[in-house]
């Protein structure tokens, strides 16, 4: 699908930091966790610094009392993708969110003391931070984003599936800009769930598998001959229930695009890795650099992570780069993106 | 809109029945679907009654492709086929006559029962066999679940604005259609009932322990239910193309996000007053223009008051011309399927002429009393109808049907 869509602002929160530097240059540090079925098992996992003073202007927010992680995630990248804009202008801004598991921690604490002390221990004050457009509605209200908002729910994919609404958004007039997000927040039952599908490093000793938490967005709007990064094309859907499906499903996926473009790698940490490996040689002429600091896997939040990272890898001579989102669960999408240079005008 | 959105096929698995004709058909005759819940223990809630489904027949699907099903999923697969067939759109093997073709769903739990099974597992130390619950509970999955089902793929979008999203889901399909983006999508919404979401409402003591009472001044809270229902959304001359009469437009379509707090609508309804206007708009039409309104009425206490309000406000002194019902005191709330369903309820109304009754009535609250449908329902002939949901979070949303003139 092609679109015109222009990236005006940018924030990111993750493991190694808070912000556009961080998300670049950062080092995350591992900390280890153990398995909630067995707790002689621990594994790395890279979590985000809350104790971050980024984090101290949101603490006293009344809307983020009770709210998870994830919520704190949210509403920093937001806003740092929002600065510059005012009142009026975050009124006529759309808001969508990305989410695999979303407020995971919350869900697995309020379902844990239903399971062990009965029903009776059901807490009314988590419940509704369960529910996944929770917090959503916490940027939303706190950043005062009146215009159209929707949580939406998938593996890495729905992130492309968000910009996909935000075009579309932009298409009806219904809002000025969108703010596009991806975000997870880390709880030990997923560590359980990775160990299962033998993701994890004893289960696969080929693995680097280390599991993140965080979030990243993008604020877009329709391009005008002024912009420079640019979003030019989004195809999803190329689905799979097996690895060899999943092969299909990239090779189906990137002959979308044109077989010139330098691919941005991403999936060289988990399962897809051999897959994006074998495409990027057989259907990418150039790759770019991989030799990205690696922030663990975040789902939603990863695959704005990689987005932003591309985008920041424009120089000279990439002007175009075609980024894969390589969907753990379900679904192959990519993005093609372009940096227009003053001596080289992108088409879109 | 920019381009016409006709539905051609409308599908629905509702506590009520285990397609279209059989929930309608309960539906108008007055019939509700409330039990006592025995899907999974409810021995410390305080409410233990629901609106639980039968799950259909999966015909041609092994024993061992059922088993690892979620339960979401057997409601999902037969609403979606239904309406894939009242649209043509499917081979005489039940596979879709469109390789590529576009979802656009709902839910708020997916196949929750599934990631429950896990936790469980883990919290007792379980150490193996755990791969296939987690596996699938995830609402994607359900989305390969139907895909693999009915023979098809493609771009799938899973919206979870809680209460609001089945409306949302429709929606989002309409001004996909209606862009250009595609052209015909299917589009719905499907939820379970599950243990964590059940014992959700009912420590917020959301749930009640009375009847399902919507717009009395009675109410004391809402029934939970279970069902999936899905439509078929396309350009009039894609449906030409296979020479299939539309039932009807979706004309309109708005949606909002209210801040005022994160579990109640603003007292006043103000962003569902907008979003009506913003389906009226994008329709061209009057409020007065509307027949019937299936509102979001879940019978609690501050929910079924605001909605009060935002209707008074949204018709003015045109309100005695509509109509209105809730028709979760009949199947339920249904959560993330609710507005597929209650959508779905409104094309019937559009297209028979006959209201959904607003059943468990004794003394209607004031603000709408004189328009709520009597409970031996009604009859009128109506050139557009409404459905309207809110949500958790302030979701708001409303989507307009019209009569389909060739």
């Amino acid at each position: 699908m092609k679109t015109n869509l222009a990236v005006i602002g940018q924030g990111a929160v993750t493991p190694a930091g808070v912000g556009l530097a961080a998300l670049l240059h950062g080092n995350p540090t591992e900390t280890m966790t153990p398995l909630v079925s067995r707790s002689d098992r621990s594994w790395p996992v890279f979590r985000v610094n809350l104790k971050d003073p980024a984090f101290e202007r949101w603490q006293k927010e009344p809307r983020l009392r009770r709210a998870s992680p994830i919520s704190f995630f949210l509403v920093e990248a937001a806003e740092q993708a929002l600065a510059g804009l005012d009142a009026s202008q975050r009124a006529e801004t759309g808001l969508v969110i990305a989410f695999s598991t979303g407020c995971l921690a919350y869900s697995r604490r309020f379902f844990e003391a239903i399971a062990t002390q009965g029903q009776k221990a059901a807490s009314p004050a988590l419940f509704p931070e369960t529910v996944f457009n929770s917090p959503l509605s916490h940027v939303a209200a706190t950043l005062r984003l009146e215009g159209a908002a929707y949580a939406l729910v998938g593996d890495e994919t729905a992130w492309i599936a968000a910009l996909k609404t935000a075009w579309l958004w932009l298409e009806q007039e219904r809002v000025k800009q969108v703010l596009v997000l991806g975000a997870e927040e880390f709880d030990s039952a997923s560590l359980d769930a990775y160990q299962n599908a033998g993701w994890l490093r004893d289960c696969n000793p080929e693995s680097t598998f280390i599991p993140s938490e965080g979030a990243a967005g993008l604020l877009v709007r329709k391009a005008g001959s002024d912009d420079h990064a640019i979003i030019s094309q989004m195809d999803d859907g190329f689905i799979y229930r097996s690895k060899s499906q999943a092969l299909a499903a990239g090779r189906r996926c990137l002959q979308q695009f044109d077989s010139n473009l330098p691919c941005f790698k991403s999936a060289q940490h988990n399962w897809l890795g051999d897959i994006e490996r074998t495409l990027a040689q057989k259907h990418i002429s150039s790759s770019t650099s991989t030799e990205q600091i690696y922030l663990g896997e975040g789902s939603t939040a990863s695959a704005a992570w990689n987005t932003l990272r591309a985008l920041a890898s424009f120089d000279g001579d990439n002007i175009r780069l075609l980024v894969p989102i390589w969907g753990m669960t379900h679904q192959i999408g990519a993005l093609e993106m372009g940096h227009p240079s003053s001596d080289k005008k992108l088409q879109v | 809109m920019k381009r016409p959105v006709v539905i051609t096929g409308l599908g629905a698995v509702t506590p009520l029945g285990e397609n279209v004709a059989d929930s309608w058909d309960a539906l108008i005759a007055g019939k509700n679907a409330e039990g006592p819940l025995e899907l999974f223990d409810t021995t410390g809630c305080r409410c233990h009654r629901a609106a639980t489904a039968s799950l259909p027949s999966l015909p041609g699907m092994s024993p061992k492709a059922l088993s690892r099903l979620s339960r979401v999923s057997r409601l999902a697969i037969p609403a979606a086929r239904e309406a894939l067939t009242m649209a043509r759109l499917l081979d005489p093997m039940d596979k879709s006559l469109l390789p590529i073709l576009p979802l656009s769903v709902s839910t708020t739990a997916g196949g929750m029962a599934f990631g429950e099974a896990f936790l469980r597992d883990i919290l007792a130390h379980k150490r193996s066999r755990l791969l296939g619950p987690v596996a699938r509970y995830l609402p994607q999955q359900q989305i390969l679940d139907m895909q693999e089902a009915l023979g098809f793929e493609g771009p799938s979008v899973i919206i979870a604005n809680a209460c609001a999203s089945g409306a949302n889901a429709i929606g989002h399909a309409a001004e996909m259609v209606s862009s250009g983006m595609a052209d015909c999508v299917l589009t719905g919404g499907f939820e379970a009932l599950t243990e964590l979401v059940f014992v959700g409402f009912d420590c917020l003591q959301a749930t009640s322990i009375d009847r399902c009472r919507p717009f009395d001044l009675k109410r004391s809270g809402l029934l939970l239910g279970e069902g999936a229902a899905f439509m078929v959304l396309e350009t009039p001359e894609h449906a030409q193309r296979r020479g299939v009469q539309p039932l009807c437009r979706l004309s309109g379509y708005g949606h909002s996000t209210d801040y005022f707090h994160l579990t109640q609508p603003q007292p006043a309804g103000q962003a569902l007053v907008a979003v009506m206007h913003q389906a009226t708009a994008s329709a061209n039409i009057q409020p007065q223009d509307i027949g019937y309104i299936n509102a979001h009425g879940t019978a609690t206490p501050i929910n079924d008051g605001a909605e009060a309000q935002a209707y008074r406000t949204f018709l003015g002194e045109s309100l005695d011309r509509v109509r209105i019902s809730s028709t979760k005191a009949a199947i339920g709330h249904t959560l993330g399927a609710a507005g597929s369903i209650e959508g779905l309820f409104s094309i019937q109304a559009l297209l028979t002429g006959k209201l959904p009754p607003q059943l468990n009535l004794q003394t209607p609250i004031p603000e709408i009393a004189s328009v709520l449908v009597p409970e031996n329902g009604c009859s009128r002939e109506m050139n557009h109808t409404m459905s309207v949901n809110l949500g958790f979070g302030g979701s708001n949303a409303a989507l307009l049907f019209s009569r389909y003139e060739n």
